[in-house]
């Protein structure tokens, strides 16, 4: 009985909806084209795949492809380097702009603010191959930096910042930090400002300071954002790209410049190993995808919501 | 973090695979036939000028093309009827090769670039074989015996592609070399330049006297290690100063024809123990393994730099910015060796060496045409019109001789688009064409350049260091071209290693490698030097190299005999 009563709903559902649902049927055939049915792909890394043949003359090969990657030394090397320097930039990227929103909407003078906030978010939309030049410049041994660093005694003898391979994450990170913050801290400026303002007049009332506020009920207030994005973010931990990396390395630092997605050029297409390349794509979606779930998991035990 | 990507779908990871997948599966349609060949050839011949376009992929941006908008261009477009649409690489040519392989679609003509390999795998090619036996008079003539160098390999003796680069071209200046500014040798009396040690004291005499140029700090010896750059300015000079030629990655031991990764040779190890010891007598810029290739440049344009090892066409754009006001400041090319028993190779031959060249697509539409237009571009007729530009105009004829008029060649040594305005020599490299100084039926050079015109070109000051020197040229300096016999292999470094093979996953392992240790290596401190050594042979043969060594032996083996029988 229920389960036709039920079924009645759904129908006259869809027939109340339809045009609702008419509409939505070209953003599904789209994500269906676009996102599943180039997975059929993934065949590639149990192939020896050769282009400009047929899928049936292809030779397949099992998982060796696979065996190869967790055979290299290399590999675990960038993944080293792939997610130090994520889970650095996750760091660096999420406490600085939020603490940067949070003093920012602090501030009084609408003009000052508004000033403020676009000369930050400005650098975003300086390329990468321009900022890898600054930073560059400004860390050799006849750069700003230095000369600083000489005039106020700090060090006899200029520091080559570049060529100290220990020092490539801190390097990369806070050139992403000097880009990124300001545009990073828009969306939890915006998240800021849906707050209630009644919230902070009661607790004015009560006699709460202003770092109580923000503390009690702007960073509460932002927190759902903070969780979406950061587990958002999560799933992009092993896909960080290369631009910056191979923009701002060097020989020298190699050894922890190099990062997954190089490696996937490097061995993978420019030697022409299609299935190879595939085979790490492959890798690095299940780990995002499992990172995602981890992260979604705990977040869910924690609060009792579900971002995804 | 990356608070903008957060709107894009979760699957961006995916984002390789996808693009793979989605241009992969799209090539199953393969080896259309050639287009109904004979059908429009060999017939009338006011069909050959029916306007046509040809699409071809450029992977070399030219910065003189010109959409064959200029005289030239359209002289070209006037006598054949193509009009050529070129299609420019931005960023890595081998990734947009492999891509345009997996998606089998090509354009009318594919100059390779060093990755025709990808492409022959991928069957992108026609076979120009009877093409250019039925429609190719002039190229036949242009190759002459180097016609069977063109074929492909021993098991597949197709011809893919007609070949780049002058054929039969004579040598007047000098590519490869190590350089010192004219001033460091004028104000040392032209001391003898023959060694390293040579080198080293000519540096370190005149830096100690002037420790800044200009009010900025004298820079040594300075060298290069941006990307793939690294070969040039690091790596090849070991392999020159230990008189080997230029093979790429490798030397060809001339008695058994055996390649090794040159590298690994016990000779190069001096070369670069000589680059410790610079860098721990500060002579050696310490920037060296940090700048990138402009800093270089700016350096190099700023004067301050004494010492390069560098070719010519590396350093030769910074140098001309010294030219107005610093001619002192620009560089000689001095053949550079580790001790005077070994001779400097610049000059040896390699035959015509023809690895790469232009070809013709199986997708072409009209392959006909397409031999022709190329067969035309090697006429004697398209050689002057490209060498010479159109005559009365930019040459004329007094006494039956071609001549440019000095105001004529004012401009083009002067004017920076002269080449661009005119058209003349944007028609040259890549396609087939005569090298400098071969003469034409009417025993003139199909090119302007000679002797006399590399002279003229001189500064004042580089003719009072040539005749200090007593050299006329500076190929003078460089043992000469007959002292070494001809390389029966041609360059190594056109010879391709299979894609997807063991050997090519080692090539690479072997030029991570060398990166990395290569400048450990020289920034280490001296009593580690040979520690270091010890640990780059270890990790290349840990990583296979002797094994791509004998697979690059066996190719080119079977290359000398390809060329050869």
């Amino acid at each position: 009985m229920q389960r036709v009563r039920k079924g009645r709903t759904s129908l006259r559902l869809l027939k109340e909806q339809k045009w609702l649902f008419l509409m939505s049927v070209p953003f599904v055939l789209w994500v269906f084209l676009f996102n599943y049915v180039p997975v059929w792909g993934w065949t590639m890394a149990f192939q020896n795949f050769r282009p400009g043949r047929a899928f049936g003359d292809q030779e397949w090969a099992g998982l060796s492809h696979f065996a190869e990657l967790f055979a290299d030394e290399r590999f675990y090397m960038v993944l080293r380097n792939t997610l130090g320097m994520s889970l650095l930039s996750l760091l660096v990227g999420y406490t600085v702009p939020i603490a940067f929103a949070l003093l920012l909407n602090e501030m009084r003078g609408k003009v000052f603010k508004r000033s403020i906030q676009t000369i930050a978010y400005l650098p975003h939309f300086v390329s990468w191959v321009i900022v890898a030049g600054l930073v560059t410049k400004m860390l050799s041994v006849e750069g700003i930096v230095n000369e600083l660093l000489m005039l106020l005694h700090l060090t006899d003898e200029p520091i080559q910042f570049m060529a100290k391979e220990h020092w490539f994450w801190g390097v990369v990170t806070m050139s992403d930090m000097w880009k990124e913050t300001g545009w990073n801290s828009i969306i939890f400026l915006a998240a800021i400002v849906g707050i209630d303002p009644e919230l902070h007049e009661a607790a004015t009332m009560d006699g709460a300071g202003r770092f109580r506020r923000m503390w009690h009920i702007t960073l509460p207030g932002i927190r759902p954002t903070i969780m979406v994005m950061l587990i958002l973010s999560i799933g992009w931990l092993t896909s960080i790209g290369f631009e910056k990396q191979y923009l701002l390395g060097n020989p020298i630092v190699s050894d922890y410049s190099e990062v997954l997605d190089l490696y996937v050029l490097n061995y993978g297409i420019k030697v022409g190993r299609y299935s190879y390349g595939t085979a790490i794509g492959i890798f690095n979606s299940v780990v995002s995808i499992m990172l995602l779930l981890i992260s979604n998991g705990i977040f869910k035990r924690m609060t009792k919501e579900s971002v995804i | 973090m990356k608070v903008r990507r957060w709107k894009k779908p979760a699957w961006m990871g995916l984002a390789l695979a996808v693009a793979l997948a989605a241009t992969g599966c799209s090539s199953g349609g393969e080896g259309k036939p050639a287009a109904s060949g004979s059908a429009s050839g060999g017939t009338a011949s006011a069909d050959d000028k029916q306007p046509v376009t040809l699409t071809m992929y450029m992977p070399q941006a030219n910065p003189n093309y010109e959409n064959m908008e200029s005289p030239v261009g359209k002289k070209i477009t006037e006598e054949t009827g193509v009009k050529l649409q070129m299609e420019f690489v931005v960023g890595d040519e081998k990734q947009k090769v492999s891509l345009m392989a997996a998606s089998g679609e090509y354009p009318d003509l594919i100059f390779g670039h060093g990755n025709e390999n990808i492409l022959v795998d991928a069957g992108a090619y026609l076979d120009l074989t009877d093409l250019i036996e039925q429609y190719g008079p002039n190229l036949k003539k242009l190759y002459g015996p180097y016609l069977k160098r063109l074929r492909w390999s021993k098991d597949d003796p197709s011809i893919y592609f007609v070949g780049s680069y002058g054929v039969n071209e004579q040598r007047w200046t000098p590519e490869t070399g190590f350089e010192l500014q004219h001033a460091v040798v004028q104000e040392l009396g032209y001391p003898k330049m023959k060694t390293l040690q040579d080198f080293e004291n000519a540096i370190k005499t005149y830096k100690d006297k002037h420790p800044t140029i200009d009010g900025q700090p004298t820079i040594g010896l300075s060298i290069l290690a941006d990307d793939w750059r690294y070969k040039i300015s690091i790596t090849n000079p070991a392999l020159f100063a230990s008189g080997g030629p230029d093979d790429g990655e490798w030397y060809v031991d001339p008695k058994t024809q055996k390649a090794v990764f040159h590298y690994t040779r016990p000779e190069e190890k001096e070369y670069f123990k000589w680059l410790n010891h610079m860098n721990d007598i500060g002579l050696l810029d310490k920037e060296s393994f940090v700048q990138k290739y402009d800093q270089y440049a700016e350096k190099v344009a700023s004067g301050r730099v004494l010492a390069l090892a560098d070719a010519k066409w590396e350093y030769g754009d910074s140098e001309k910015a010294l030219r107005q006001d610093k001619p002192e400041r620009m560089y000689g090319m001095y053949p550079i060796t580790l001790n005077e028993n070994i001779k400097y190779a610049d000059f040896q031959s390699a035959g015509y060496s023809a690895g790469w060249g232009v070809g013709i697509s199986k997708t072409a539409k009209d392959p006909v045409r397409a031999i022709k237009f190329l067969d035309w571009l090697a006429s004697d007729e398209a050689q002057v019109l490209n060498n010479w530009g159109i005559e009365g105009v930019n040459y004329q004829i007094v006494d039956g001789k071609r001549v440019i008029p000095p105001e004529e060649m004012d401009k083009r040594k002067n004017d920076p688009d002269y080449f661009k305005k005119t058209g003349i020599g944007v028609y040259g490299f890549p396609f087939p064409q005569y090298g400098v100084g071969v003469k034409d039926p009417t025993g003139q050079t199909y090119t302007p350049d000679s002797v006399d015109t590399i002279i003229d070109n001189y500064t004042d000051v580089e003719k009072e260091v040539l005749a200090g020197y007593g050299a006329k040229m500076w190929k003078d300096l460089y043992p000469a071209e007959s002292e070494f016999p001809v390389k029966p292999w041609g360059k190594a470094w056109q010879i391709n290693i299979p894609q997807n093979s063991d050997a090519a996953v080692i090539a690479q392992k072997c030029e991570d490698i060398v990166k990395k240790k290569v400048p450990e290596m020289i920034l280490a401190k001296p009593e580690r030097f040979e520690e270091v050594w010890a640990e780059f042979i270890a990790d290349l043969e840990k990583a296979g190299v002797h094994k791509m060594e004998e697979a690059f032996s066996a190719l080119l083996q079977e290359r000398i005999k390809l060329w050869n029988e």
